[in-house]
């Protein structure tokens, strides 16, 4: 039986790692084999309640992937660890429209007012520094759960360099029309659900993690509620 | 009833972006750049989830300067200021009382009002009353006789008040009434109407909130809240709010009385909680609607779920003798249904009025039990020729600021409002007293 990757806080990740059914964890799902490290632990987080607001716009993005029925799951190395919490965010935008950088770090995943973070249109990014190199597991991404869309020209990337301009690793890219100007992407649009997107971090080392999008299906702005980087810091001892 | 103070054609539909904000490809901004004759200064009162819609709608309209922003909420407040001046480059005054605001600010020449529907009487009032024109959220209000004391308002004031039932500016809704129903009467006699607004229990649940952002207390009881959930959840209360009828059917019933040029004679409705059962306001309603229209009776039936999406989404269809017209703000839902027994629409598609959409996927064939010489042939489907690609909203604020240059009439006045909305707030004390009600002058004048 495979382990559970054990968090450093609170209660409610210890007591889904111990097994127990929890529907709001993501320690559990899907019937496809799980992506990430084979081999490696589940990644285990708190997953936030259900909670949709009115009613919802046409989402006209190709091969889009619709939000999941059930918690995605994903493994990674055992000896895991959640490195973002309560890091310092920057963004390229430094005035957001609505609430504060430090949300998209704050552990709060909720779905409610006060939650998220709106910055300008446009191509925008925000980046958490680690404060220390790591090798990056996963990065779990809730743009906005409280209406089903899908945010445009998401781009992950990874480095050591906080200007990101050299070192740069893009571990998803789902621009499939090049409109960012960062290279044509591969992966998938997809709808925004409660459990979050897992990107594959792929062991990639790096202190600064960059995301980018470009306005969503429902309006033009950009969101986080929450972003979670997984990982190994350098120099962390082995399990 | 309203009458039609701009008519669109189909050369319009098709031709008159600017003015219409109509389609065929281009983005939107590309038909915002009329250059207006004079810059209003607007205040923003309410900056919550509609304020911040009707923001965003009118975030590609020319001519425009946010002046002040009103809301008692700091978080929606905030916002408003930010979000102002990302667009203009130029921070509001922002208040959170309107009393202190009318005081202060010198050269208003509007409001935008999107506060709870408890507050829209008493907000539109104050602000005519201090000389600015209004455009007011719908439902107009939560009782009726504060919808009636808008009107007076109105009238009083001379100011312009206008009622945001956007679909009255709507260029699908405006082309389908005026081009198809009236103009080239494709329905025949319209017989029935059927509307819906379904939504899932998943998308009708409580707002939340973090708690660290709630309002004082002191605050809320002062703006009539008992508490913040209260504030965040007005809809489900009936001391501040019509309810699912109000927040949702009133758009579409809306509908049924300008098309049909008329208001009804009678309501009868149910309704209950069939779910949320520690809410004030039925969660299920159901409401049937009696017309005597110059071509002859209609039945209307309308239900607002807000227990399941059933039946798809939202939409009202109008039935007739020669045709039915699905019409729905959702261009997906928008079709028209041409009866096999009416004269052919051949001319009509030859002469751009509409188009016809690929023959549906014929029909899995049955186990053969069906008595199918019951069965009428079914109908060929058609759709419009153009699509409106601007926010729902925009083109009823660009109909109002027009209105407020002179350039226009509005689309939807008090007045005009309140004969469409009036048959609605009898729709919960049917369902209350569970008996029909006969609508006479007394329930439906100001």
């Amino acid at each position: 039986m495979k382990k559970h990757l054990l968090l450093t806080i609170p209660a409610v990740f210890v007591f889904a790692a111990c097994g127990e059914k929890d529907s709001g964890s993501a320690s559990s799902g899907g019937s496809s084999a799980p992506g990430g490290t084979p081999g490696g632990v589940k990644l285990v987080t708190e997953l936030p309640p259900e909670l949709i607001e009115g009613t919802p716009k046409p989402i006209n993005e190709p091969n889009l992937v619709q939000a999941p029925t059930a918690a995605p799951e994903f493994l990674v190395p055992d000896g895991t660890v959640l490195l973002s919490k309560g890091k310092t965010v920057t963004a390229s935008d430094d005035m957001p429209l609505i609430g504060t950088l430090d949300l998209i770090t704050d552990g709060d995943k909720e779905a409610g007012e006060g939650y998220f973070v709106e910055i300008m249109d446009g191509l925008q990014w925000v980046q958490i520094d680690l404060e220390q190199s790591a090798e990056i597991a996963a990065i779990y991404v809730w743009h906005f759960h409280s209406q089903k869309r899908a945010y445009k020209d998401v781009i992950v990337q990874i480095s050591d360099d906080p200007e990101f301009k050299n070192g740069v690793t893009t571990v998803f890219n789902n621009d499939y029309d090049e409109s960012a100007q960062m290279g044509k992407g591969s992966d998938a649009p997809y709808v925004e659900s409660r459990f979050g997107k897992i990107v594959d971090g792929k062991g990639t080392k790096g202190r600064y993690v960059r995301l980018y999008s470009n306005g969503n299906t429902s309006d033009e702005m950009n969101h986080y509620i929450e972003v979670e980087v997984f990982g190994k810091a350098a120099g962390a001892a082995a399990p | 009833m309203n009458s039609l103070p701009s008519p669109i054609n189909r050369r319009n539909f098709l031709v008159r972006s600017a003015g219409a904000g109509l389609v065929l490809g281009a983005p939107a901004i590309l038909r915002a750049a009329e250059a207006p004759s004079k810059t209003l200064n607007l205040a923003l009162i309410g900056f919550g989830k509609q304020g911040k819609v009707l923001f965003e709608a009118m975030s590609n309209i020319p001519g425009i300067r946010f002046q002040a922003v009103c809301d008692i909420w700091d978080y929606n407040r905030q916002a408003g200021v930010a979000k102002c001046y990302a667009r203009q480059k130029e921070r509001p005054n922002h208040y959170v009382d309107v009393d202190e605001m009318l005081a202060k600010e010198k050269g208003l020449d509007a409001a935008i009002v999107a506060t709870p529907d408890f507050w829209h009487a008493p907000h539109t009032i104050k602000c005519l009353e201090a000389g600015l024109h209004v455009y007011c959220e719908k439902m107009m209000a939560h009782t009726i006789e504060a919808a009636r004391d808008m009107v007076r308002a109105m009238e009083r004031t001379g100011k312009l008040c206008q009622i945001g039932h956007q679909r009255r500016s709507n260029p699908r809704y405006r082309y389908t009434l005026e081009q198809l129903i009236l103009g080239n009467k494709i329905c025949g006699q319209i017989v029935n109407i059927n509307a819906q607004w379904n939504r899932a229990i998943n998308s009708s649940q409580d707002i939340g909130y973090k708690q660290n952002l709630a309002i004082k207390p002191d605050i809320l009881q002062k703006y009539g809240f008992k508490d913040m959930h209260q504030f965040m959840n007005w809809r489900t209360y009936r001391d501040l709010s019509g309810g699912p009828i109000s927040d949702l059917g009133a758009h579409q019933i809306d509908i049924f009385n300008w098309f049909l040029g008329t208001a009804p004679n009678a309501v009868f409705a149910t309704g209950g909680n069939s779910h949320f059962k520690d809410r004030e306001h039925f969660d299920n309603v159901m409401a049937l609607f009696d017309y005597d229209t110059p071509q002859g009776q209609v039945r209307a039936f309308y239900q607002v779920l807000t227990t399941t999406s059933a039946g798809g989404g939202y939409y009202e269809s109008f039935m007739g003798t020669e045709a039915t017209i699905d019409i729905s703000e959702r261009s997906a839902y928008t079709n028209i249904y041409r009866e096999s027994s009416a004269p052919s629409w051949d001319n009509l598609v030859s002469r751009g009025f509409l188009k016809k959409a690929a023959a549906p996927a014929p029909a899995a064939s049955d186990s053969g039990d069906a008595i199918k010489s019951y069965e009428s042939a079914a109908p060929e489907v058609y759709q419009l020729p153009g699509d409106l690609n601007k926010p729902p909203h925009q083109p009823h604020l660009e109909n109002f600021f027009a209105a407020v240059r002179g350039e226009a009439k509005l689309n939807c006045d008090a007045r005009h409002a309140f004969e469409s909305e009036a048959p609605i707030y009898w729709v919960n004390p049917s369902a209350l007293q569970k008996e029909r009600i006969i609508l006479t002058s007394e329930h439906l004048s100001v």
